[in-house]
């Protein structure tokens, strides 16, 4: 769709450039915002200095299920509804400001963001599309992230019910 | 700390708090609206607040703000990773704090 309007374009340039300073992957300026894909190849070069990742985007639910990414996601999907249901905002502007507050969060803990923006824009995909959802710990009362259609009544969290391994290993929490 | 010691604090703390307010949602909207913990519709009216008015409404026997924490469960897991750095412990206070953002909103 061609954009008329140079007030409307500026908007999607300023959310393409939001997305693209933390950490965008070019399919979710294409998803995200009308400006053409040399647009975005231009802009992309220009605030990067380089050319975008080539190549699929990760596919897999499983990945937020590990117990690392699910205590990561499960913190960005906690700050995302806050911020969605707080303020009148597009669904674009509510991702990015969750996934700045989320970085912001990790980085004062001294955590790296095991959580990317791509990732995060796919998690908030697999919300809509309804193959993940949020569960209530049947201990904290904190909401985490689930496979959709998986029995909760008795879910307990990753954190309530740490497994052995937790944070140790490849990606050290510590 | 006498009587009117307690009040002067307090009447400080609530000041720097609404003008801070004011400013983080003049900054960014959304963002502050979670920061602060505040409906779009009590941001609304504390944004057309001014200064006279901050100082007026400052001035009062209790802090405006109301803890964000208030059960033992956070509280303990914050005290745990105040006390030995725990990385668990401070991300699950993190999730059950903005959590319960969302829910206050929602109510």
């Amino acid at each position: 769709m061609r954009q008329k309007s140079v007030v409307a374009e500026a908007r999607q340039i300023r959310i393409a450039t939001d997305l693209i300073r933390l950490g965008a992957r070019l399919q979710v300026l294409e998803a995200e915002t009308t400006l053409s894909r040399e647009r975005l190849l231009r802009l992309y070069k220009e605030l990067r200095g380089k050319s975008p990742p080539k190549g699929m985007l990760p596919f897999s639910t499983d990945w937020f299920m590990s117990w690392q990414p699910n205590v990561h996601s499960s913190l960005f999907m906690n700050i995302f509804h806050s911020v969605n249901t707080a303020a009148a905002i597009e669904p674009v502007e509510a991702l990015t400001c969750a996934y700045r507050l989320y970085s912001e969060q990790v980085a004062l803990l001294g955590q790296p963001a095991v959580l990317s923006l791509t990732r995060a824009w796919r998690l908030l995909k697999f919300f809509e599309c309804g193959m993940l959802a949020l569960a209530r710990c049947t201990r904290c009362a904190g909401r985490f992230v689930v496979h959709a259609h998986e029995p909760v009544r008795r879910y307990v969290c990753g954190l309530c019910h740490m497994p052995s391994r937790a944070g140790r290993g490849a990606a050290a929490l510590h | 700390m006498n009587t009117d010691q307690i009040t002067q604090e307090i009447r400080e703390v609530n000041l720097a708090c609404l003008m801070l307010a004011q400013q983080l949602l003049r900054t960014d909207r959304a963002e502050a609206l979670y920061r602060l913990g505040l409906t779009e519709e009590a941001a609304a009216v504390l944004e057309t607040l001014t200064p006279a008015q901050l100082v007026r409404i400052a001035a009062a026997s209790t802090l405006l703000w109301r803890p964000r924490v208030d059960d033992e469960l956070v509280w303990s897991l914050l005290a745990s990773h105040s006390r030995d750095g725990s990385a668990p412990a401070a991300l699950h206070a993190s999730i059950l704090m903005a959590g319960r953002a969302g829910a206050a909103v929602a109510a």
